[in-house]
């Protein structure tokens, strides 16, 4: 369980995080989605307690990062940069956290194998591939076998097949009630990945919901109708009251009437379709429009 | 309980972690450096080098001109060189983590700073004041070789020989502290090295057109330790063994609690 009220984080006199507040809860994995520079890794590291937050809270299972009694067992963190020392091996990263918060020795091993590093765990860490590394951030994140996770934009760097195994292993954490929080600046993939979405765009919380309500928000149901007959199915539409427009490949799209409906409606009118698809909301869109709203917004409120 | 999790993590006895994991990670981190081990190396050899050049080159003086030599003092020219390498120790165990990024990962991990640095600083102090006590007694046992035969030698039993070489060990630890507080102020390991050369060598040289107003080159860390603490015969002129190393106390202090003051207010 996170829960972040009204923190607020100013870089000079850039305003980075702005009275920001939601709660992000176990067992569903929640997307922290945002284009970049929009505040996602400070907010992320004030969780953590790395980063000093100008006013607000934000509280791990109840409590400040920092009085939590051993954090390695309550939250697991990938951070955005690299966060090991290039000399050392991942063994002897994964060492000294493990003595850190009195964590056995095995368990380096067993973090080491999920995330696949087993075969170079003793070779010096700056010699890994950009992939290799986010999956040492990964273990670390794991050690502990904490309830809390956050990941910073987890896929950077892997190739489709971690990529897919990110997206499992996110999965599968959530559906062992753990607090899965991701962040992306990629809305297809936290799409494919997320539940829940904490949608922020300069510092400010745009939307705080379900990745469907979230893509439903982005445009209105349509249906798509390709036929032959295009006046004829103009003037019908029209008479039913249903908005519809000519695209210019000659397909009509109507709002405001379900796919079925207009089936019916060509039936009775002896219409001829040749198809008749709904088209969904696209995240995408949704995304980019609530994005821009929040740059619009701000950059009006300072004129 | 999981697919994923096969070995449990179980709860430990102490109720929170506190200084002795802080420790216990600050000692796997510098174990598992080999820059730890390159400076320690040239900690060794450096110092040993030196010493056998200075103690030789008495040898070409002849007898007579012995009058307020120190042979203890003479055969300890080498930890000129050995407080260079413990202060970049220092310097490195904190710079080397803000340079690396690891910095995220330990405060994590410790997020109370000040225990976080607590650790840091037992262990700095702790491996600096081992090799620091080694290498002073091995120089004084190079130096004494050497001189012997040419020039007046001091043994451990000699009055003040001793308390000069534990003093001086102590104080190499100390300059590896002073080179921790540095870094934590600085943050990055150029800088950070610039500033312990410059306060420590180089701040001396620029003071010396001083010498005559109270000479206050006297203060400077190198000049402490050649001068004073590593003295068995009093130089005139100069402060005395305990309020030497006494100065550097202070220095350290004051390094480390700016340090720390930072350490808690900045973002890491």
């Amino acid at each position: 369980m996170i829960s972040v009220k009204e923190l607020t984080k100013h870089y000079g006199s850039t305003t980075a995080v702005n009275h920001l507040s939601f709660e992000v809860a176990p067992g569903v994995v929640t997307g922290f989605l945002g284009p970049n520079g929009s505040g996602k890794s400070t907010t992320m590291r004030m969780i953590m307690g790395l980063d000093m937050p100008a006013s607000g809270t934000a509280l791990v299972n109840g409590m400040p990062y920092t009085a939590l009694p051993w954090p390695l067992r309550e939250v697991g963190a990938l951070l955005d940069a690299k966060a090991y020392h290039p000399a050392r091996t991942a063994y002897d990263h994964l060492v000294f956290l493990a003595k850190s918060n009195d964590i056995p020795r095995a368990r380096i091993d067993e973090v080491l194998d999920i995330v696949g590093l087993t075969e170079v765990a003793h070779k010096r860490a700056g010699k890994y591939s950009l992939g290799m590394g986010q999956r040492l951030g990964i273990a670390t994140a794991l050690l502990g076998d904490p309830g809390v996770l956050l990941f910073d934009e987890p896929i950077n760097g892997l190739d489709p097949e971690g990529i897919r195994w990110v997206r499992y292993l996110l999965r599968d954490l959530a559906a062992e009630g753990r607090t899965v929080f991701v962040s992306s600046h990629l809305i297809n993939e936290m799409s494919l990945t997320a539940e829940q979405l904490v949608v922020i765009g300069q510092g400010s919380l745009i939307a705080e919901t379900s990745v469907r309500e979230f893509a439903a928000q982005g445009t209105l149901e349509a249906v798509r109708v390709v036929t032959p007959m295009t006046d004829c199915f103009l003037a019908a539409l029209d008479d039913v009251g249903a908005e519809a427009r000519l695209e210019d490949d000659g397909s009509i799209v109507a709002t405001g009437l379900s796919a079925a409906a207009i089936g019916e409606l060509a039936a009775d009118r002896i219409l001829t379709v040749h198809e008749l698809s709904p088209l969904r909301g696209s995240l995408e869109d949704a995304f980019m429009e609530l994005t821009h709203d929040a740059v619009e917004f701000r950059t009006g409120s300072r004129s | 309980m999981t697919n994923l999790m096969h070995v449990d993590v179980p709860t430990p006895v102490r109720s929170r972690y506190g200084v002795a994991q802080a420790v216990r990670a600050e000692c796997s981190k510098l174990r598992s450096l080999r820059s730890t081990t390159w400076t320690m190396a040239a900690v060794v050899a450096g110092s040993l080098l030196v010493t056998f050049l200075a103690t030789n080159s008495i040898q070409r003086h002849g007898r007579g001109a012995f009058r307020g030599f120190d042979p203890t003092n003479q055969s300890l020219t080498g930890l000129a060189l050995g407080s260079l390498a413990i202060g970049v120790l220092g310097v490195l165990a904190i710079t080397g983590e803000y340079g690396s990024g690891t910095i995220r990962s330990s405060l994590a991990a410790t997020p109370r700073r000040p225990l976080f640095l607590a650790g840091k600083a037992i262990v700095v102090g702790a491996i600096s004041l081992v090799v620091g006590e080694v290498m002073t007694f091995a120089c004084f046992f190079l130096g004494q070789g050497i001189l012997s035969g040419h020039a007046p030698t001091a043994t451990l039993g000699q009055s003040g020989v001793m308390e000069a070489l534990l003093l001086s060990g102590a104080y190499l630890a100390l300059l590896g502290l002073f080179g921790l507080g540095l870094g934590l102020i600085i943050r990055n390991t150029a800088g950070a090295m610039s500033a312990f050369v410059g306060l420590t060598f180089l701040l001396p040289v620029v003071l010396q057109p001083l010498n005559a107003h109270g000479n206050p080159a006297r203060y400077t860390p190198e000049q402490i330790l050649a001068n004073s603490v590593a003295a068995v015969v009093h130089q005139p002129g100069q402060l005395s063994p305990t309020t030497g190393f006494l100065w550097m106390v202070f220095y350290c202090i004051l390094v480390l609690v700016i340090g720390t003051m930072l350490l808690a207010r900045r973002d890491a």
